[in-house]
């Protein structure tokens, strides 16, 4: 397997006022694996977020290095940088983090529409393909305050996936579902997973972690601990297992 | 605590906050000198007149007088007439009268008289509105002719008329308040009594007689008139009373004070706009604030006051910056009033009347303020505080959907689609470009309008070349006739015609006799424009003006009659026709040549023409100046020019401070509307940028709505300043004696230049304000 992302000694500064400086990552060293689904736990204000953001290029790291697919991306320009997002990465939020004033489909549909040589009705289909992978298909016209959190949600998997990314980055995605909602949710990534996406989540819920292979550990600014486990199968592995083996992992390095 | 909100506010919103300032601040300068001037005004016209004493009533005549007949007049209506007095004008061509280097006042429409002081009343004055007292060998210039030839005391004229030559040194300006005004047709140089009794003994001038009459101050100006007509007294000039006088002198100040009180209402509205978007958008962000306020028990009335402070503090602050900066503003403005009206504008009235500004602007903005707070009101604490639950809930109906998009790149079509999605943010940004298109548009178009030869349809006479206006002189009626026969048979001459216009009795609508000016001619050579009915075509025919038709006058519609009294006898005419006329007062009427002249009465004589093709006009003019030098030959754009006087040199001032304005206003609303909107709308933009796009699209989707809302609010604003500003113009000039002006639109400065001076300022103005900032982190708007 090739690495798709790697970062070392990287460190992130925010600057609180004249003499305030925060110090969130301290000196992360990290690989990521192509198709590989990693998460990221730790407590609030570890930083988990933060490693999301800085390794994914969205924000800029104070000091280090980060590539992807061997590329250095800590020195790119604004616009060298959107094309990779555009092309090779996909979001998923929290918040969702939908446009307003598109539909739910215009919303999947966008980020394709984009770039000049678009095939219009090619997005199209591809978008009404996701949506209907996604179960969500007959609320393709809808605006967005027509959607429940879980469906809104699945549209932003939709709208990451529209590209084709390498990569798809998670910053708890089911932060804001039930837990109904939060399987489905997982049940698709898996999927996706399955298929060849590598996808990376910061999430605190031990059982989205479970439906990962590795998970990462933060805590102040560090990366802690790691945990490898077998890519999950829902048809061969007991998912309780799982969650206990990981809660006891979480308990041993002081979560 | 009050202070530290203000100031801590006014730090966050920097530009927001100083641009409201400088709005309000320039609204209360417009405002308070636009009152200051009419203080100044109102002033200034009661000094003038008390230093001048004009009279009540004045009948212009010219040929045979005696003035026994007047004065038993005065001794009859002593109850009225307080007192009587004539003054004796010698009337001088300006083709007499040379100055500079071979220069001369030739080609003036205006009627020049050489006279000494009144005693009584009715006198002309100094710059310093003291009584002139012109020595021998000196002369007192009317301003309006120091003026237009920018004569200076100290220079000289000369006056040469048939033997008679002699120069002058001017000595001082003539402020008359009778015929200060340009379009006061006559104008009076003052001259020392020897001087002007050797004028009259080497017969150097026409004499024509001012029979002027001072009423007591309950004095029945229109008993007097009646019976003055009714003696038979001599009246073959006008009659004129004494407040159209006041009128003339004040209209053009006047008209100045209201376009910038105009201007300033447009500022204070654009103010309040400006305030409106700063609360939809500070309020946006401040929400979870005031959630935390109501939550923690803080009443809304306080809430509201933490807002509202600011806006009285900037109020205060700006009126009184504003108060003390129209002082200095003003004198900008009142430059012509200083010269015509007053040169001391020392009253105090006008610091009192001046206060009126801020004071009003203080009022409108605190009340537009609560006005729009209430909008705190329905924001509850759980609300407030939860933002997420307010997303949802409203149901619209999905509209540009991107697969539609045939014809525009995505970024523009977003771009697009959002001014119709959002209108009720960007119908602030739409309704100031219709705005400034307006007042680019809309003087450009009224100044056009007075300069086209189309003009002279609301100065009732029809479009022609060249018109020939011959004086009241001994040998009008034969120079006439010469004028006709060799107007005949020029061959440069395509067409002509004639006509005479005579004052007439007519019945009014109480019934009693009344004057009235009668044009009569074929008014089918040269035909005007009519706003109802037809010009009068056969025997017992009349068509009237618009004021004279109106209710202030004869109180007559199309096919009503009129009762004219020609050569002692009764005569019913019937209207056939309304027309617009701003000469003369407004009141003018047009009868078929069958009336027949009223000899005793006739006021002038003009012949209109039109030229062959090819033939040079100035040559012409020229020549038939020289051949006829009592009469005034102009061409008609040069006549209007002339009888319009300074209106046209304001109208272009205002034409070039409207355009200024305008670009000022357009350049500095877009600048803060663009940062409104792109602060506002900081998490969606973060969201496309977290999805690939680059800062260069997010530039494109903002600047193809902006692009588009100027684009529409340009179209509007011209269609608007088309149809609503000639409705407006009419209803202003409908008092002169125009209802129905049809502006002139010059289709390459209406329909590019304008809008292109437009598109290229703002449109700088929003590439440069587009800017999407890169610098900081995508996460800490997105996770916000």
């Amino acid at each position: 397997m090739s690495k798709i992302l790697e970062a070392r000694s990287m460190n992130k500064k925010v600057k609180l006022g004249k003499d305030n400086e925060l110090h969130i990552l301290k000196d992360i060293n990290l690989e990521v694996e192509k198709g590989e689904f990693v998460s990221v736990m730790g407590p609030s204000g570890s930083g988990k977020s933060t490693l999301l953001y800085n390794i994914s290029g969205m924000d800029r790291i104070t000091s280090g290095s980060v590539k992807f697919k061997e590329r250095e991306i800590s020195s790119l320009k604004e616009e060298e940088l959107a094309k990779i997002r555009l092309e090779s990465m996909g979001f998923i939020f929290q918040d969702i983090n939908l446009l307003k004033n598109l539909s739910l489909i215009d919303n999947v549909m966008f980020p394709s529409l984009v770039s000049k040589e678009a095939d219009k009705s090619a997005v199209y289909q591809k978008a009404k393909e996701l949506l209907k992978m996604t179960g969500i298909e007959k609320l393709a016209h809808n605006n967005i305050t027509q959607g429940s959190g879980g469906q809104l949600q699945r549209v932003g998997i939709c709208r990451a996936l529209i590209n084709n990314p390498d990569i798809i980055f998670g910053d708890e995605p089911t932060g804001a579902l039930d837990s109904k909602s939060t399987e489905e949710i997982m049940a698709i990534l898996a999927e996706i997973n399955k298929k060849g996406t590598t996808i990376m989540l910061v999430t605190h819920d031990v059982k989205v972690a479970a439906k990962t292979e590795r998970i990462l550990f933060m805590v102040d600014g560090n990366l802690v601990a790691q945990k490898k486990m077998q890519k999950y199968d829902a048809q061969l592995d007991d998912i309780k297992e799982r969650e206990e083996s990981i809660m006891k992992w979480l308990v041993e390095n002081g979560f | 605590m009050f202070l530290k909100i203000v100031k801590n506010d006014f730090l966050r919103n920097k530009i927001v906050t100083t641009t409201v300032f400088v709005f309000i601040t320039l609204a209360v300068i417009l405002a308070g000198s636009a009152i200051n001037n009419i203080a100044n005004l109102i002033q200034g016209m009661s000094d003038l007149q008390k230093s001048a004493v004009p009279a009540d009533i004045t009948v212009m005549h010219a040929g045979e007088y005696e003035q026994a007949e007047i004065d038993q007049f005065t001794e009859k209506y002593s109850d009225h007439i307080e007192t009587q007095e004539t003054m004796i004008l010698q009337n001088i061509d300006g083709s007499n009268i040379h100055f500079g280097q071979s220069q001369t006042m030739a080609g003036t429409i205006q009627d020049i008289s050489f006279v000494v002081q009144n005693k009584k009343f009715d006198f002309i004055l100094d710059l310093y509105n003291e009584k002139l007292n012109v020595k021998e060998g000196f002369v007192a210039v009317p301003i309006y002719f120091m003026q237009q030839h920018d004569l200076k005391i100290g220079e000289t004229i000369t006056v040469k008329s048939g033997g008679y030559e002699k120069e002058f040194v001017i000595s001082d300006h003539a402020r008359d308040f009778e015929m200060n005004s340009s379009l006061t047709s006559s104008k009076r140089f003052v001259i020392n009594q020897n001087d002007y009794d050797e004028m009259i003994e080497m017969n150097a001038a026409e004499l024509e007689y001012l029979i002027e009459f001072k009423l007591f101050e309950n004095g029945d100006s229109a008993a007097v008139q009646s019976a003055y007509i009714e003696a038979g007294l001599p009246a073959n000039g006008p009659m004129i009373e004494g407040k159209i006088f006041t009128m003339f002198n004040a209209m053009s100040d006047m008209a100045v004070a209201i376009v910038i009180i105009f201007i300033s209402i447009l500022l204070i509205v654009i103010a309040s706009l400006c305030i409106r978007l700063t609360f939809l958008a500070t309020i946006d962000e401040d929400i979870r604030e005031i959630g935390v306020m109501k939550a923690i028990g803080i009443s809304k009335t306080d809430i509201k006051k933490v807002y509202l402070n600011k806006y009285r503090f900037i109020s205060v602050a700006a009126g009184i910056i504003g108060y003390l900066l129209s002082f200095a503003a003003v004198n900008l403005l009142n430059g012509n009033m200083r010269l015509y009206i007053s040169s001391d504008l020392s009253g105090s009235l006008k610091y009192v009347l001046s206060l009126i500004a801020p004071l009003l602007v203080y009022f409108l903005v605190v009340m537009y303020c609560q006005q729009v707070l209430k909008r705190i009101d329905k924001i509850s604490a759980v609300e407030a505080l939860r933002s997420d639950i307010m997303k949802h809930g409203k149901i619209r109906k999905y509209s540009f959907p991107l697969l539609k998009n045939k014809f525009f790149s995505t970024n523009i079509y977003i771009g697009l689609s959002d001014v119709w999605k959002r209108f009720k943010l960007y119908r602030l940004l739409f309704v100031i470009f219709i705005v400034c298109t307006f007042i680019v548009i809309l003087p450009l178009n009224i100044y056009n309008t007075m300069n086209s030869p189309e003009f002279s349809t609301y100065m009732g006479i029809g479009k022609h070349d060249m018109r020939i206006d011959l004086r009241r002189t001994d040998s009008i009626t034969e120079d006439f006739n010469r004028l006709q026969n060799e107007l005949q048979n020029d061959s440069d001459i395509e067409k002509y015609a004639a006509y005479i216009t005579s004052s007439y009795q007519v019945k009014n609508a109480e019934g009693s006799w009344d004057f009235i000016n009668i044009e009569i001619g074929d008014f089918s050579v040269f035909p005007l424009k009519y706003l109802e009915g037809k010009a009068p075509e056969g025997k017992g025919e009349i068509s009237l003006s618009f004021a004279n038709a109106s209710k202030d006058g004869l109180n007559k519609k199309v096919g009503d009659e009129v009762t004219v009294m020609v050569g002692g006898e009764e005569q019913t005419l019937s209207v056939t026709g309304i027309y617009q006329d701003i000469t003369n007062g407004g009141k003018t009427a047009k009868a078929h040549t069958s009336l027949g002249v009223n000899e005793e009465a006739v006021l002038w004589y003009i012949v209109s023409m039109d030229l062959v093709q090819g033939v040079d006009k100035h040559m012409k003019m020229e020549y038939y100046q020289n051949a006829y030098d009592s009469a005034q030959v102009n061409d008609i754009k040069e006549y209007t020019v002339q009888t319009l006087g300074n209106i046209i040199d304001q109208m272009s001032t205002i034409v070039i401070g409207g355009i200024a304005i305008a670009l000022i206003i357009a350049v500095l609303i877009t600048a803060l509307f663009l940062r409104m909107l792109l602060s506002k709308d900081m998490s969606q933009i973060a969201i496309m940028r977290s999805v690939g796009l680059t800062s260069k699209h997010i530039k494109q989707q903002y600047m193809a709505g902006t692009m588009m809302v100027l684009i529409l609010g340009i179209i509007v604003g011209v269609l608007a300043s088309n149809f609503l500003g000639e409705f407006l113009v009419s209803m202003a000039m409908s008092s002169m004696g125009a209802a129905k002006i049809e502006l002139v639109n010059v289709a390459w400065q209406t329909w590019l230049l304008c809008p292109l001076a437009l598109i290229i300022v703002v449109g700088y103005t929003i590439s440069v304000c587009c800017k999407v900032t890169v610098d900081d982190d995508l996460s800490v708007v997105l996770r916000s």
